[in-house]
């Protein structure tokens, strides 16, 4: 999950990193109050949206008087940040600049290990800085010390180790005209995975798309949570604008499919994805969420030759929630695995008593053909 | 002859009481893989179906010396602890099917394996399987159907997806061939065995004539593969389809799919395909291809 700058803030001073004063503005709090509260005459407003590019859209403002911080934050909040949700204005104290550095920890897929990363030449986009100008260093994820001439380097490092983060970065690092190190801005990625040793982790809601989630999306999240986290996982549920609804077993077949459905020139109206054996509660919560969405044209639920998956116990669920719905519009299946008679059985049975235009294909034909069959129902309708 | 697996090889199951554990205990005897032992702390004495169960590995390997593969079978806050305790007692592959293991426990695993030179398969992989030789893990599923996709032949498999791993066998056996060895090395962010730590092995398998790889945008596994063919580390004909287009809908540092499908800049599903391309690999431009155009060379 990506923070927000204020969040990535928090966990940086923690960890002994300086940044600047700040107080955090909503929609809803008095902004005079606040602007007291600080107690400082120039200040930068900024946008919290959870992508960059923001201070090319209006969205990082200055001001130094109450006048003029009540107008940019009125301002911020009401711009739209390419698509962005501004969840709050961070005002901040306005540095006195004398260099920008640039500071991050990811991790390097291809050495499998943490790299930091660090350049004198911060303030633009790291891809843009001269490669002779950028210092890489690979870090060894079971030593905690580490030992450059970097600002804040230890710092960030324990920062990246005891929060568990698939990146932080500070761009710009900056040094003021007093000599002093500051972190000006903050992006932080949080592994959710380790949520378990973070009680603490209690982020407001938000997606990666930048957007708050839908009602639908909130629902999907919760089916997951609980002892048995890993479980069989009812997995992702992305709202789209497209109209073809969608239920695909596997990470890799939800890839491939997605892409065969844009190919036959049908819209998602989401991106859904359970795997690993999920039970039959769990799949029959997701596909009613799934089905719930108004507007729909069409029903393509596709996966691949399953391994263990019990092709029964899913379609059960998926079956639950078509007895509720009862769909008009025409529904493609597509898999296979252990259980298959049975669970095809029940689906026809389903398809019978509710009246679906429902077509249902086994290993014989291939996930992509099924798409062509999907179009071909729609068309004929 | 085969990768990774052959009839000799014997195999320890860490976590075998658990219902996952059990599972794949009785998928790889089913498929006629020797598995030894299994282990639970607190349960050293008990036995799984005739299985004998130990406290700790190292009970485990003094009883079976000659163990050279384990699996992972436990809970995902525990999985660092089992498998930095596989590494410890020197298993030459540790397969690991837990999902959602902290990106960091995995480094620091990788970390231990490599200084070992010890093979971490996963995590998040269900195994890999070797036709008439025998399977690590749950890849192909009960044997009955396993036997419908699975015979043996010369095409190589490695995928990101264990449903694809077995969707894409089915595809090859459909066409009237065979595989090799089925590799499924998870789907993520940090991989213990790459696409190309497995083409290496390829390269020098006798019975693999071509491979055929399914991957994800995002990460950067397919730019090392573009290295090796370009400095003749692997010769034999490849194909790759790289799945994800429809992601340039959705912002950069977006995962969707596995968890290792985060798109960077740079890693496009398309971006991959243009390396590829360059170096002569054959692209597929949906996984139904894929068979199709190795097929001339099995």
């Amino acid at each position: 999950m990506n923070l927000y700058e204020f969040e990535g803030k928090n966990i940086f001073s923690k960890f002994g990193i300086k940044v600047p004063k700040s107080v955090l503005l909503r929609r809803e709090d008095d902004i005079e109050k606040k602007y007291h509260e600080l107690a400082i005459k120039s200040v930068v407003l900024k946008a919290q949206v959870l992508s960059g590019k923001r201070g090319k859209n209006n969205g990082i403002l200055f001001a130094s008087n109450i006048e003029e911080v009540k107008e940019a934050v009125e301002k911020i909040f009401a711009t739209n940040i390419r698509g962005q949700y501004v969840a709050a204005v961070l005002m901040e104290e306005m540095l006195e600049i004398e260099e920008e550095h640039y500071l991050s920890i990811i991790y390097d897929t291809n050495k499998k290990q943490p790299v930091l990363i660090y350049s004198k030449e911060g303030g633009m986009d790291i891809e843009d800085v001269p490669h002779e100008k950028i210092e890489k260093h690979l870090l060894d994820i079971r030593q905690p010390e580490i030992n450059f001439d970097i600002p804040f380097a230890q710092e960030l490092w324990l920062c990246f180790l005891q929060s568990d983060t698939r990146l932080v970065e500070i761009n710009p690092l900056v040094k003021t005209m007093s000599g002093e190190f500051v972190a000006a801005d903050a992006k932080v990625a949080i592994d959710d995975d380790a949520f378990f040793r973070h009680k603490d982790w209690a982020f407001e809601p938000r997606t990666m798309l930048g957007r708050l989630p839908t009602e639908r999306e909130s629902a999907v999240g919760k089916i997951d949570e609980g002892e048995n986290y890993y479980r069989g996982t009812a997995g992702k549920y992305i709202e789209m604008d497209g109209d073809i609804a969608v239920l695909f077993s596997g990470g890799g077949a939800s890839i491939a499919n997605m892409d065969a459905l844009m190919k036959v020139g049908l819209k998602p109206a989401n991106y859904t994805e359970y795997s690993g054996n999920p039970p039959r509660e769990k799949v029959a919560q997701l596909a009613k969420l799934v089905l719930s969405k108004p507007g729909l044209r069409g029903l393509w639920i596709a996966g691949g030759v399953a391994n263990f998956t019990d092709i029964a116990a899913t379609f059960s669920g998926i079956i639950d929630a078509l007895d509720e719905v009862k769909p008009t519009y025409p529904i493609v299946i597509r898999r296979a695995g252990p259980n298959e008679d049975e669970g095809k059985r029940l689906m026809r049975e389903c398809a019978e008593r509710n009246n679906l235009n429902l077509k249902i294909f086994g290993k014989e034909v291939a996930m992509g053909a099924t798409a062509t069959a999907l179009v071909d129902m729609i068309n004929s309708k | 002859m085969s990768i990774l697996i052959n009839k000799n090889t014997k195999v320890l199951v860490q976590g075998i009481t658990g219902k996952e554990g059990q599972k794949a205990s009785a998928a790889m005897r089913e498929y006629g893989t020797q598995v030894v032992g299994g282990v639970r702390p607190g349960k050293g004495g008990e036995n799984v179906e005739g299985v004998p169960v130990y406290n700790s590995v190292k009970e485990a390997m003094s009883a079976h010396p000659d163990i050279s593969t384990t699996t992972i079978y436990v809970p995902p806050f525990a999985a660092k602890e089992a498998i930095l305790e596989a590494i410890e007692n020197n298993i030459a592959i540790i397969n690991t099917i837990v999902e959602r293991i902290p990106i960091q426990d995995t480094a620091y695993c990788l970390a231990a394996a490599k200084e070992k030179n010890i093979r971490l398969i996963g995590p998040s992989s269900l195994g890999y399987i070797s036709p008439g030789e025998g399977r690590v893990g749950v890849v192909g599923g009960p044997k009955i159907l396993a036997d419908e996709v699975f015979q043996p032949g010369s095409i190589g498999l490695i995928s990101r997806s264990g449903g694809m791993t077995n969707e894409l066998s089915w595809q090859i056996r459909k066409a009237g061939l065979g595989q090799s060895t089925a590799v499924h090395v998870g789907g993520d962010l940090l991989m213990g065995t790459t696409y190309a730590d497995l083409l290496k092995l390829f390269e020098k398998d006798n019975q693999t004539k071509a491979v055929v790889i399914f991957g994800e945008h995002g990460g950067g596994y397919e730019f090392e593969v573009v290295e090796m063919i370009k400095n003749k580390e692997f010769t034999k004909p490849l194909a790759v389809y790289v799945g994800g287009k429809f992601a340039t809908l959705f912002p950069e540092g977006m995962n969707v799919g596995h968890a290792g499908a985060i798109v960077g800049r740079g890693q496009s599903a398309e971006e991959k395909e243009h390396a590829l391309k360059s170096v002569g690999a054959l692209v597929a431009d949906t996984y139904e291809e894929l068979v199709e155009k190795i097929k001339i060379y099995a």
